[in-house]
């Protein structure tokens, strides 16, 4: 009943778009109001605003036993939270940081924050992410630190890369942004490597306006990144390092915890969305629905798809179409970041695979603004320009 | 213990039952709190670059007779955001008497702190004691400092780096409010930052905004903090991360919509003890300098040792012993605090020294009535009266 039938009916050529309002790729969950209240009251009635509130204090307790580590230490954003891990994992008087060029657009100015140079390796074809196999040729003597990136959906190679870090003697720090829920043979992502980097911008699974977190079972590692977050100052006021303020509000704190306590339903919800994919997608041919590993816990928030060989139409025109209609549907990871010119220096070897996925992926629209009618409505539609492929990229051409 | 005097710090009960805090910690009643962030949750709008953050960024660039008014994360963000924009490198001259996010900021920048020693008479930063500095050596930038609602020597600090070619920018963390001869802290240098953390008068938890009059900065601090697809993007060496949320924007709001009350009140408890403290020798209210108006946000006061009877710290402890809690001004002080975590030697200040052993802030926030205010004031005469004893007692307890 939601299908276009006809040319006429896409946006891109007239018709009214799919959605009034915006479908996007960005979750904008909407914890619970009394809870985030409740949590409110607490530094309320301390007073206390910002930096070690007892709402912050609860937040770094509850991640901790939710990732089953030892330590959370929570940050203003995720962003300086791995700036700030790399620069305390890294090997002094070593600068190359080995990590994926398939991954975050971000992820390589992190790296430049802190003073370190991106050293880009390829990504498992079938994973889309860095593993030992990848990582291993571009150690050199030079190598500070190993940065293993979890992907879109489902995780890396994290006990492989946990193995190269042992043989190597490289330190190895995660960005597991995308992988909160997760578990890999049945372990929480959160105490792998030497530690782990959350974000919870509203765009991910937890929702705390803004802010992020490491987590890790190093207690001197924990307490250097609170000394960092913190201008560097210790207990008493003295200063031991060099730092920053990154430190976490207790607002933010608050609406963090809130997300936590409804993450179980969100989850679930989830679930439903992607199975919805599933069936919906099954019969789109020409789209390939990269599956999450159902014998692990996951997210299912973020949802991916391949366009095959017999896609009719390009990956950008397939975008523009969406686009019109309010399906604000992104390229995965793409550019790669080695493609991208930037004002640092970079160092990569061949990443001829990395290129040709960097093509080929779409990121569906997902999140708590999502449906599972419009799903439903999504997958109609995606399987509408299928059915119209060829006279839409015909009409396209003409137009041009 | 029977000889020592009656105070908290040899175990007798404490002035006040419930801690005086520091910091102005101005906030939004329970009910505004909450009707502000049922609105929001209503609106489901959560950050980047929402109504309220654009309401405030267009109501501080009208306050602050600036074009751009860029709301960030936090103030340190802020200046690490201006130092990247305006390309410093190499020796950048900074005030050695300010907190360690002055010249901590330039870690975060090609460049590095050449410290200046500040003024006796005010604990300032001049023009008189950098303009040597600049032609001993190669320097790209001043970072200047407003602290505690004051300003150092901006016009003539300008002029100054105008002659030799060089941006001035300013920390002006304590100077929302403040002017200079009627002209906004805000509006002065190449860029200037001020902070919104709950101890200063417009607070937003955390929060500070980075103020140009100049497209081109504007434009790059925008790429490094999250454009927003305002304008095309400039080219820089890297992004950043330097969001301000709509829970931030909500809480400064608030407070921005109350600057005058707030400013207000500031004023009559700093009359009150200022005038109070005339009768206690060896401590005294450090005066405005440098502005035509001030916030009276930071109530800083200076201990002379020899009149007073105690040393700062002393007084400090035997404070915080009553649940005062007053702080120690730039404590640990910036070129201490730099040159121990950068394992590195500055070189001597003596007059950053001088104010860095001496400084003490009290409290100024709704903890601190006009009746507090008497009680505390009253407190201070009876140590400074008592201090030949307390001393002693203070060693023996040690």
């Amino acid at each position: 009943m939601y299908a276009k039938t006809k040319l006429e009916d896409f946006a891109l050529f007239g018709g009214p778009p799919l959605f009034d309002s915006i479908r996007s790729i960005s979750n904008l969950v909407r914890p619970d109001i009394d809870r985030f209240l409740a949590y409110s009251r607490m530094f309320f009635e301390d007073e206390c605003y910002s930096g070690g509130g007892r709402v912050e204090k609860l937040l770094e307790a509850r991640l901790a036993s939710f990732h089953q580590v030892r330590h959370c230490v929570s940050f203003c954003g995720g962003f300086w939270a791995l700036v700030l891990a790399m620069k305390a994992l890294a090997l002094n008087g070593k600068s190359e940081v080995v990590m994926p060029s398939l991954t975050y657009r971000r992820l390589a100015d992190i790296v430049a924050w802190a003073g370190l140079t991106p050293h880009f390796c390829e990504v498992d074809p079938v994973r889309l992410c860095i593993i030992a196999e990848s990582a291993r040729p571009c150690i050199n003597d030079n190598t500070a630190l190993i940065l293993g990136v979890h992907p879109i959906v489902n995780c890396c190679d994290s006990e492989g890369l946990e193995a190269l870090s042992v043989e190597s003697g490289i330190p190895l720090l995660f960005d597991s942004v995308e992988s909160v829920y997760e578990t890999l043979n049945g372990r929480r992502v959160g105490s792998f490597g030497r530690a782990e980097c959350f974000s919870m911008q509203s765009s991910k699974l937890l929702n705390a306006f803004e802010g992020g977190y490491v987590t890790t079972n190093d207690d001197a590692l924990a307490l250097r990144l609170r000394s960092a977050r913190g201008y560097g100052l210790d207990a008493e006021d003295g200063p031991t390092l060099p730092g920053m303020n990154a430190r976490q509000n207790e607002i933010h704190a608050a609406m963090a915890l809130a997300a936590l306590d409804g993450v179980e339903q969100q989850v679930e919800l989830n679930r439903r969305r992607y199975e919805r994919y599933k069936t919906g997608l099954a019969s789109v041919p020409g789209l390939r629905l990269v599956a999450f590993d159902e014998s692990e816990r996951n997210g299912y928030k973020n949802i991916v798809v391949e366009l095959l060989g017999d896609w009719p139409i390009s990956r950008e025109l397939t975008l523009e179409l969406l686009h019109k209609d309010n399906l604000l549907c992104r390229p995965y990871y793409s550019p790669a970041l080695h493609q991208k010119s930037t004002g640092y220096a970079m160092v990569w070897g061949d990443l001829t695979q990395t290129e040709a996925l960097a093509k080929r992926f779409l990121m569906l629209p997902c999140g708590y603004f999502l449906s599972e009618e419009d799903v439903v409505r999504v997958c109609d539609y995606l399987r509408a320009i299928q059915t119209h492929g060829a006279t839409i990229a015909q009409r396209k051409e003409s137009a041009s | 213990m029977s000889g020592l005097p009656s105070l908290a710090v040899f175990g007798a009960a404490p002035l006040f039952v419930r801690p005086i805090p520091a910091g102005q910690r101005f906030f939004p009643e329970w009910s505004q709190y909450e009707a502000m962030f049922r609105d929001i949750f209503e609106r489901q709008y959560y950050t980047n670059h929402g109504p309220l953050a654009q309401e405030l960024e267009r109501r501080l660039a009208d306050r602050l007779s600036v074009r751009h008014a860029m709301c960030v994360t936090n103030e340190f963000i802020g200046l690490a955001l201006a130092g990247q924009a305006l390309g410093v490198r190499g020796n950048v001259v900074v005030p050695a008497h300010s907190f360690i996010a002055t010249p901590q900021s330039l870690d975060w920048t090609e460049g590095r702190p050449l410290f200046c020693d500040v003024d006796p008479k005010t604990g300032l930063m001049t023009a008189e004691l950098v303009a040597p500095l600049l032609s001993q050596q190669v320097v790209s930038a001043i970072l200047a400092v407003n602290p505690w609602g004051d300003a150092c020597d901006v016009r003539e600090l300008q002029a100054l780096a105008e002659q030799h070619g060089i941006p001035l920018y300013l920390d002006s963390a304590h100077g929302f409010g403040c002017a200079i001869a009627g002209q906004p802290v805000g509006s002065f240098g190449a860029i200037e930052v001020i902070s919104f953390h709950s101890d200063n008068i417009l607070g937003a938890c955390e929060g500070g905004v980075v103020c140009t009059q100049n497209d081109e900065l504007a434009a790059r601090v925008r790429n490094m903090r999250s454009n927003y697809g305002m304008g095309p993007p400039k080219p820089v060496v890297k992004t950043g991360n330097g969001r301000m949320s709509e829970a931030q924007a909500a809480v400064a709001l608030f407070n921005l919509d109350r600057y005058p009350q707030h400013r207000q009140r500031n004023k009559r408890v700093f009359e009150v003890v200022r005038n109070g403290l005339t009768e206690i020798p060896g401590l005294s209210v450090r005066e405005q300098n440098g502005v035509s108006e001030s916030n009276y946000q930071n109530l800083i006061c200076l201990v002379d040792e020899e009149r007073f009877g105690l040393r700062r710290d002393d007084l400090c402890r035997i404070l915080h012993a009553e649940n005062i809690l007053a702080g120690r001004g730039f404590h640990p002080t910036a070129h201490h605090a730099y040159a121990a975590s950068h394992a590195s030697s500055v070189g001597a200040m003596p007059q950053a020294e001088h104010y860095a052993d001496r400084t003490i802030e009290l409290p100024m926030n709704h903890a601190l009535t006009e009746r507090n205010a008497a009680r505390l004031i009253d407190f201070l005469g009876s140590i400074q009266r008592r201090s030949g004893v307390i001393r002693q007692g203070l060693a023996e307890v040690a």
